[in-house]
Order: C-alpha cells, then sequence, then structure tokens
C-alpha cells in the first residue's frame, strides 16, 4: 500500500518558492512567496503572518479547506522565524492536484470525517516549498498519518491508510514532528484509549524521526528489519532538499 | 578555501559539529546570511544549503540560491522608484515588498537646489545604508565617507534584467570568473561588443549600451546562463552563439 515519496522543488519559476510532493496517492503543489507586504489588516507589528491557502482539486474552497489551512498555518508558524520579519506576510498557496479516491462530487461537502490523511501530503509540501524559498526556519518537519483499523477483534496500525482503510477505521491520527525529534502536530479522531495513542505516537515517531547516520561520507540508514512499513520521512526530506542545493551550487 | 576537501550540506535546525565553528583568539565570531546564533554558543542554520567555513577571517555563511531579496546593510542593489515624496524617493528593491527609501539630498554634488529629478519608473544604483526588519530599508547613491558617487547613481538608458540571487552574488564577487564560474560578461566583452553593466545584490541586473541589440543580447546571455546552470565551457559556446546569430 505504501507508496514512497515523490517531490520536485522549484517547480514554479515565477514563485520564490515551489514543491509538487507526492505520496500515498495524493499530489500536491506549494508555492510560497515572501517576505512580502502585508494588508493593513493583516499586519502584525512584531511578526510575520503566515497565510496559508488550501485549494481542492476542483471546485472553490470551503469550510474543510478552511479547518485544513488552520491546521497546516498554526505547525507552520512554529517552524518559520516569524519574529524575522515583522509586518510581512508569507504567502503559501497549496494545490491539491490529485487525491487517491477523486470524490469530485463531494469536494464542497462539510465532510470534516475525511481530512485528515491529506494533512501530511499538504504539510511536507508547504515545508519543502518553504526550503526552496529559503525562508528562515528553525527547524524541518514530517509527518505522517495513521489509522486504528480493528480486525476480528484485533487492532492493528496502518500507516498511510488507503481510503477503504479509512473507511473501516476506528480512529485516525496525524503527527508532525520537528527535526528536534519534538511533537509539532498532533490531531486525532475517532474511538482510542491512551495506550492506543501511545503505539500511535510510536509509530508515527518512527517514520518521521528515524536516526541516520551521515557520517564519514557514506550513507548508513539504520534498518528495521522488523517492520518495513512506512518510508523514513526525515531522510527523504534530507536527500530530496540536498539534490535541490547541489544542483543550484553547481558552479561551486 | 576549507570546504574544497568535503561540502557540508545542511537543512534549517540542524546542528552544526562543535569543531567546524572556527575558534580564533583575537577576532570576534562573524556569522553571514543563513545562521543564527542562540545564547550561549550553538549556531544553528536557518536556511537549506552548503555551510562554508572560513577559518582565516574567523567567518562562517551559508551558500544558497534563491528566494526573494530581503535588504541587508551594504549591499548593492538596483531599485525602481516608485514615487517621489517630500525629501525622499520611494523606491522598489523587489516585487511586492515594502518600498525603500533614498533621499534626494543623497546624490553626488546635491543641494537643496540641485538635486537629481527622477521620474516615476527610473532605476538608480544604490548601496543599503540601513537595514532593519522594524524599519524600510534606506538607500544612498552616494559614499558618506569621501561625498563621491563611486559608480552609484541613477541608470540612464539600457534596461534592466532579472536573475536569481545566486548568479546576482557570483556576479559581484571580485573575481567572478575564478570563484563565481560565471564567464559570459568578459567572453561578450572579448567578442567586441561596447555595454556597460551594474549588478544589483537584488537579483537585477542593468546592461547600458548605444545599441538596442547589444542591450537585448547581453540579457538574454544573462538570461540563459543563469536558468540553464551553464558552467563557463558551454557559456563560452552560448555567446558563440548569440553573436553569430546577431552578425
Amino acid at each position: 500500500m505504501t507508496v514512497i515519496p515523490e517531490a520536485t522543488l522549484s517547480v514554479l519559476p515565477r514563485a520564490d518558492g515551489s514543491a509538487r510532493y507526492a505520496h500515498a496517492g495524493y499530489t500536491v503543489t506549494a508555492s510560497v512567496n515572501g517576505p512580502i507586504e502585508a494588508q493593513r489588516r493583516d499586519e502584525h507589528a512584531f511578526e510575520a503572518h503566515v497565510d496559508v491557502v488550501v485549494r481542492p482539486a476542483a471546485g472553490t474552497g470551503g469550510t474543510r479547506e478552511r479547518h485544513l489551512e488552520s491546521i497546516i498555518e498554526s505547525s507552520l508558524t512554529q517552524l518559520i522565524l516569524v519574529k524575522n520579519f515583522p509586518r510581512q506576510l508569507i504567502q503559501i498557496v497549496l494545490q491539491i492536484e490529485t487525491t487517491p479516491d477523486n470524490d469530485y462530487v463531494n469536494t464542497k461537502l462539510v465532510q470534516a470525517s475525511l481530512n485528515f490523511p491529506i494533512v501530511p501530503s499538504l504539510l511536507q509540501a508547504a515545508v519543502l516549498a518553504l526550503i526552496s524559498a529559503a525562508v528562515p526556519m528553525r527547524a524541518t518537519a514530517t509527518a505522517s498519518v495513521v489509522a486504528v483499523v480493528s480486525q476480528e477483534g484485533t487492532k492493528r496500525l496502518v500507516v498511510d491508510p488507503s481510503p477503504r482503510d479509512l473507511e473501516q477505521a476506528q480512529s485516525v491520527h496525524v503527527l508532525a514532528f520537528t527535526s528536534h525529534d519534538e511533537l509539532l502536530l498532533a490531531e486525532s479522531e475517532g474511538d482510542f484509549t491512551v495506550k492506543e495513542w501511545d503505539g500511535v505516537y510510536e509509530a508515527a515517531l518512527k517514520i518521521c524521526c528515524r536516526p541516520t547516520s551521515t557520517k564519514a561520507g557514506i550513507d548508513v540508514m539504520l534498518d528495521d528489519s522488523e517492520d518495513a512499513a512506512g518510508s523514513d520521512m526525515r531522510q527523504f526530506l534530507r536527500s530530496t532538499v540536498e539534490a535541490k542545493v547541489a544542483a543550484d551550487l553547481y558552479w561551486k | 578555501m576549507a570546504t574544497e576537501t568535503e561540502r557540508l550540506y545542511v537543512l534549517p535546525g540542524d546542528a552544526i559539529d562543535e569543531p567546524l565553528v572556527p575558534r580564533h583568539k583575537k577576532q570576534p565570531l562573524r556569522l553571514g546570511p543563513g545562521l543564527r546564533h542562540i545564547p550561549p554558543s550553538a549556531i544553528v542554520p536557518t536556511v537549506a544549503g552548503q555551510l562554508v567555513v572560513e577559518p582565516r577571517k574567523n567567518s562562517m555563511w551559508m551558500e544558497y540560491n534563491g528566494g526573494r531579496y530581503v535588504p541587508a546593510q551594504n549591499d548593492l542593489v538596483i531599485g525602481q522608484v516608485q514615487r517621489s515624496a517630500a525629501e525622499l524617493y520611494l523606491v522598489n528593491l523587489a516585487a511586492h515588498t515594502a518600498s525603500a527609501t533614498l533621499p534626494q539630498l543623497a546624490f553626488e554634488g546635491a543641494t537643496k537646489k540641485t538635486r537629481p529629478q527622477l521620474a516615476q519608473g527610473a532605476l538608480v544604483y544604490a548601496r543599503v545604508v540601513l537595514a532593519n526588519r522594524h524599519m524600510d530599508a534606506e538607500l544612498e547613491c552616494v559614499s558618506a565617507a569621501t561625498g563621491k558617487a563611486e559608480g552609484l547613481g541613477p541608470l540612464t538608458g539600457g534596461m534592466a534584467f532579472d536573475v536569481s540571487l545566486g548568479l546576482a552574488r557570483r556576479l559581484l564577487m571580485a573575481r567572478s570568473r575564478d570563484e563565481g564560474g560565471v564567464e559570459v560578461l568578459e567572453l561578450l566583452g572579448a567578442e567586441g561588443l561596447a555595454f556597460e553593466t551594474a549588478v544589483g545584490r537584488n537579483g537585477r541586473v542593468w546592461v547600458g549600451s548605444d545599441s538596442p541589440k547589444t542591450i537585448v543580447l547581453v540579457g538574454r546571455a544573462l538570461r540563459e546562463t543563469d536558468e540553464g546552470r551553464l558552467d563557463v565551457e558551454q557559456q563560452r559556446k552560448l555567446v558563440k552563439r548569440l553573436v553569430r546569430e546577431m552578425r
């Protein structure tokens, strides 16, 4: 089920920074412009205003998108060094291109229960675009979604659940971590116990914050043979960005 | 340079190994763009790029390309006059950003009676004197120490081309060919084209010449070098091709 994430940086020539990110059936293109002059009503005297716009694959955004925007915005405000740019605006536009089920018909309905699986893709695309725009940040972030599916009395954790898994899931959790292993975002819905949440946390931590050692010139990945489920998001982010930086500094 | 042996790419928030930070006995440590100091002694990158350490100057900075221009003190920039206020011009350094101020008396030989008249849209080559996150940037077209223009001032005729911030930085290097790997302007000059340029750190290059053909050719050569990420050898081929096409 799990698909290896793919990303390309600086895909849009006119934006300050941009990224296209595809993972688990979702494709998101993000553009970042900033720091630019904020409108008078958005201006904050001591920090930059982070404006996130989520655009659905079809139609105009509604309540669902506003909800996603608020989640992404509060996470990104923690990452960006907003105090460096008082009275400025950092604008992030996230265009959803494809979703796994492609339910074009229902995109405008208020369906709070279907939002969470896309949050990691949105957040990851936004972080990559911010890196591409060279917006000063405190740290980078990685995110993942985990569902608790009950099957014949036993519960199991599904990383990057498919739409079918989501239908059967008892609870869905989105977790994001900064590159300092701090919990950045935790949103959950459904019925779950504290013990289950702890299990979800451990699973997400393993995907988002797998320790890698890049010492001595060679990449030594600590392969967890016990479960190969889920990709190593942090290593993915690093290799994507390093490739971009190396291409930019071809003249060095 | 210290980084010739191994290129060190870092991401925002990565820890920088303690031995990498240069320790000079007398000089204070100088941090360039893309790094921040968290007291007491942590130095943390804020952008993704290559970490460059210069132990002789006791300085370190991040090398990266991209993003929007943020004014920094002593940068040479090309601004476009937006409008004229009572005592100053409001100058645009990058699209959609707050305009910088350029006092009307900050030109060579300017007095209350003889001050340059700049129309809306005029280009000026200026130095950033004051860059502060809480205030708009302030520019000047005259050196405060000598009272001379030193190459700064209004840019008449010619045309400004947009390039990436990285290329602008490379063009501004003292030895842009050896350090920055950009030779395209020298090559065009060697082909017998007569033109003059001014490079702004904010990603604008002004090209002036008597012949409009030359201006367009130089601008195109710069843009293609930037977008195609051409190395010196490819730049040579590009210049040959463009000059042949023109003749």
